[in-house]
C-alpha cells in the first residue's frame, strides 16, 4: 500500500492521527498524557518527515524512530513551543538559543562534506543541501528545508473557506491552479454540489495550461544545468508566450485567484491558435534536441531512481512516472474521454524524466485540444453552507499528487492540512546521488524540479 | 542540428520580435542610460528569497527570457552577495530565514542597496501575520526601494529597477 500523509489534529480533549494510505485511512486516538506514536518509518522511509513535522507541531513522542532531530524548527527555534495545538496563540517569537544541527554525514578517511544553501547561487528558492564527497563522487546527500516555514496550516485555522482562496493560490506559485482545485473540490463536497461539465472543462483546460509553462519552464532548465543554454532561450520563450496565454484568460499571469463558479468564458478560436503553434514548436524542439548526443551524454544514466525504490519511498508525479510507475490523478474516465493517457518511462533517470516532461506537454495540448471542442462557457451558483466534516482532495498538480484535507466546523476551518507532491519526492532525492558526481547534482535536482514553498508551507 | 539553424535563419533574432512593446523598449533605453551614468554600465543583483511562493522567481527567471532579455541592459543576476550592488528580496522574511537575509546583507561590499520585490516582504500580500513570519523586512534591514505586486510581472521589475535608479 502506498502511503499518501501522516498528520495530526488537535481536538482539544485528545489528539487524533491519521494515516492516508491510498486504499484506506486510519485515525488512532493518542491522549494529551504523554502522547506517543508509533513509526512506520521501517516500511515507508518517507514517513520520517511526517513523524519529525508531528513531534515539532504537536510535542508528540515517536517510538522507535531513527531520527529525533527537529525538522521545521530550526537552529534558533524556541524549544518546547508547538505551534499547532489548538491552546497556541502566540503571534510573535523571539529567535531563541542557537541549537545546532546535526547533519548526516559520512566519515572517513579523505571523505569531506560540502554544504550549499539556504542561499543558492541562481534565482531560487532557499533551502539547503548537505553532501558528503569522496573527491567528485557524491557518497550521500541531506536534503534540509522549511527555511520558508509560513505556518500556512495555523494561518488558515478559524477562517471562513470563501475568504482562504487568496490564500491557497498563494501557497506554491508553480501549482496556484492546482491549489485552487483541490479547495474547490472540498468546497463543492461541504455543500453538496455537483460541477456542471462546463467548468469541469474550463477549470482542467486552466490545469494543463499551468503544467504546460511548469514543464516548459523545465524543458529549458534541465539542459541549461547541462551546459546547453540554447535550449533554455527556446523554451523560456515558449513558455513566457504561454504565461500570457495565462494572463488573457485568467488576468494573472499564474493564474492566482482564477477558480471560482463563475465562468471565464474561455476564447475558443484563440486557445486553438494558440496549440496549433506550440505543438509545431514542439515537434520541433523535440526533433531538435533529440538529436544532440552531447546532451543525452548528460542525460543518459545520471541520477537514476530505480522502481523498486521509487515505490519504497512512495514517489508520486513525473519522478514516479519517470521510474516506470503509471500513476497520475487524472487517471480517470473524465479525463480518458478526452484523450489522456499516462506518460513513462522506466529508467527512472535525468533523461527519463525529461522525456515524461516533453511527452506531458503533447499530451496536454492535445487534452486542451479536445477539451475545447466540448467547451460551454457556463458557470453555476455555489451555495454558502457547508456541512461540518472531514474532507480529502486530490488533484495532479504540474509536480504530482497533491493531497488537501480541510475539517469544517461551523463553517470555519477547524485544521487545514496539505501534502504537497513535493514533500514526498523530496525525500527520495538522495536515493539519486551516490554514483553520480556533484556537478550532476543541479541536473538532477532540476529534473525532478520540486517546490520548496509547497513543501515548507 | 541543421534544422535549428535553418530555423534560426529564417525568424531572425527573438528580441527584434515586432509584437515586443513598445513602451518596454524606451523603458529600457531609459534604464540603460541610468545604468551606465550611475553603475559604469553594469549592475549586479543578487535575488534572496526569504519565504515567497516561487512567483517572484519565477518571474525574476522570466527577466532572461528573449522577450526581456535584461543582461542587455548591463543588469546581472550574480551568484553571491558579494557580487552584488543590489539585493533583491522576496519573500515574507520567515523565522528561519531572517538570519540568513541579515548574513548576505553582511557579506554585500558597500555600497549597498536593498529592494523588496513583490507585496510580501512590506507584509502587504493577502498572507496574515503569524509566529513564523518576521515581515516587514524594514524591521531587519534598510529598504532603499520596493516594487509592488503579486508578483510583479517583468514589466513592473523592469520599471521598478528604473525607478531606483532615478532615485
Amino acid at each position: 500500500m502506498r502511503i499518501i500523509a501522516r498528520y495530526v489534529k488537535d481536538l482539544r480533549s485528545h489528539f487524533e492521527l491519521l494515516t492516508i494510505y491510498d486504499r484506506e485511512v486510519i485515525k488512532e486516538k493518542l491522549s494529551k498524557d504523554n502522547p506517543m506514536i508509533q513509526t512506520l518509518t521501517k516500511s515507508h522511509p518517507s514517513c520520517i518527515w511526517f513523524e519529525r513535522k508531528i513531534r515539532d507541531d504537536f510535542g508528540i513522542k515517536v517510538s522507535d524512530s531513527f531520527d529525533n532531530r527537529r525538522l521545521i524548527h530550526q537552529e534558533r527555534f524556541p524549544k518546547n513551543i508547538h505551534p499547532m495545538r489548538k491552546d497556541f496563540a502566540q503571534k510573535e517569537m523571539d529567535f531563541s538559543d542557537y541549537i545546532p544541527y546535526k547533519y548526516e554525514a559520512i566519515q572517513g578517511d579523505s571523505v569531506f562534506e560540502v554544504a550549499v544553501g539556504p542561499i543558492h547561487a541562481g534565482i531560487i528558492e532557499p533551502g539547503h543541501f548537505h553532501f558528503s564527497q569522496a573527491g567528485e563522487n557524491m557518497l550521500h546527500q541531506e536534503v534540509r528545508h522549511f527555511y520558508k516555514y509560513r505556518a500556512i496550516e495555523k494561518m488558515l485555522e478559524g477562517k471562513s473557506l470563501f475568504e482562504v482562496h487568496p490564500i491557497i493560490s498563494r501557497i506554491s506559485a508553480n501549482e496556484s491552479i492546482a491549489y485552487q482545485l483541490a479547495l474547490r473540490d472540498i468546497i463543492l463536497e461541504a455543500s453538496e454540489m455537483t460541477l456542471p461539465d462546463s467548468l469541469k472543462i474550463e477549470h482542467a483546460i486552466l490545469l494543463e495550461l499551468e503544467r504546460i509553462i511548469h514543464h516548459l519552464t523545465d524543458l529549458g532548465f534541465i539542459p541549461n544545468d547541462a551546459g546547453f543554454a540554447s535550449a533554455l532561450a527556446f523554451c523560456s520563450k515558449l513558455s513566457e508566450e504561454s504565461r500570457r496565454v495565462m494572463q488573457t484568460l485568467t488576468q494573472h499571469r499564474f493564474g492566482f485567484d482564477s477558480i471560482g463558479f463563475e465562468t471565464l468564458t474561455l476564447d475558443h478560436g484563440y486557445l486553438q491558435d494558440f496549440i496549433a503553434k506550440l505543438q509545431k514548436e514542439i515537434t520541433f524542439f523535440e526533433d531538435w534536441i533529440m538529436d544532440i548526443p552531447s546532451l543525452w551524454d548528460r542525460f543518459d544514466g545520471t541520477g537514476i531512481l530505480s522502481k523498486e525504490k521509487a515505490l519504497k519511498y512512495d514517489c508520486v508525479g513525473v519522478v514516479a512516472r519517470a521510474s516506470g510507475i503509471a500513476m497520475d490523478r487524472r487517471d480517470t474516465p473524465f479525463y480518458q474521454k478526452y484523450g489522456f493517457k499516462i506518460s513513462t518511462q522506466q529508467s527512472g533517470d535525468v533523461a527519463a524524466r525529461f522525456k515524461v516532461r516533453l511527452n506531458e506537454v503533447k499530451g496536454s495540448l492535445a487534452l486542451i485540444d479536445n477539451l475545447l471542442k466540448a467547451y460551454q462557457p457556463k458557470g453555476m451558483v455555489c451555495k454558502e453552507v457547508l456541512n461540518d466534516g472531514e474532507y480529502f482532495a486530490f488533484v495532479e498538480s504540474s509536480l504530482g499528487e497533491l493531497f488537501m484535507s480541510i475539517e469544517i466546523k461551523e463553517n470555519q476551518i477547524e485544521r487545514f492540512f496539505v501534502r504537497d507532491p513535493s514533500f514526498i519526492n523530496w525525500q527520495a532525492l538522495h536515493l539519486m546521488m551516490p554514483g553520480n558526481i556533484i556537478a550532476d547534482f543541479p541536473l538532477i535536482n532540476k529534473s525532478c524540479d520540486l517546490s520548496y514553498a509547497g513543501n515548507d508551507l | 542540428m541543421i534544422k535549428f539553424w535553418l530555423k534560426r535563419a529564417n525568424e531572425g533574432i527573438l528580441t527584434q520580435n515586432p509584437e515586443f512593446d513598445q513602451t518596454l523598449e524606451e523603458i529600457k533605453k531609459e534604464l540603460q542610460g541610468h545604468i551606465k551614468r550611475k553603475f559604469a554600465g553594469s549592475l549586479a543583483i543578487r535575488m534572496v528569497d526569504s519565504g515567497s511562493c516561487n512567483g517572484c522567481e519565477a518571474e525574476c527567471n522570466a527577466l532572461s527570457n528573449p522577450y526581456y532579455d535584461l543582461e542587455r541592459l548591463g543588469i546581472y543576476f550574480v551568484a553571491s552577495p558579494r557580487h552584488a550592488d543590489i539585493m533583491l528580496l522576496s519573500g515574507l522574511v520567515t523565522f528561519n530565514m531572517t538570519p540568513h537575509i541579515k548574513d548576505a546583507y553582511e557579506q554585500m561590499p558597500h555600497p549597498k542597496w536593498v529592494i523588496t520585490l513583490g507585496d510580501c516582504p512590506v507584509m502587504e500580500s493577502v498572507f496574515d501575520k503569524t509566529f513564523a513570519i518576521k515581515a516587514p523586512a524594514k524591521d531587519h534591514l534598510p529598504i532603499a526601494y520596493h516594487i509592488q505586486g503579486c508578483p510583479p510581472s517583468p514589466e513592473d521589475i523592469i520599471r521598478g529597477l528604473l525607478g531606483f535608479l532615478k532615485l
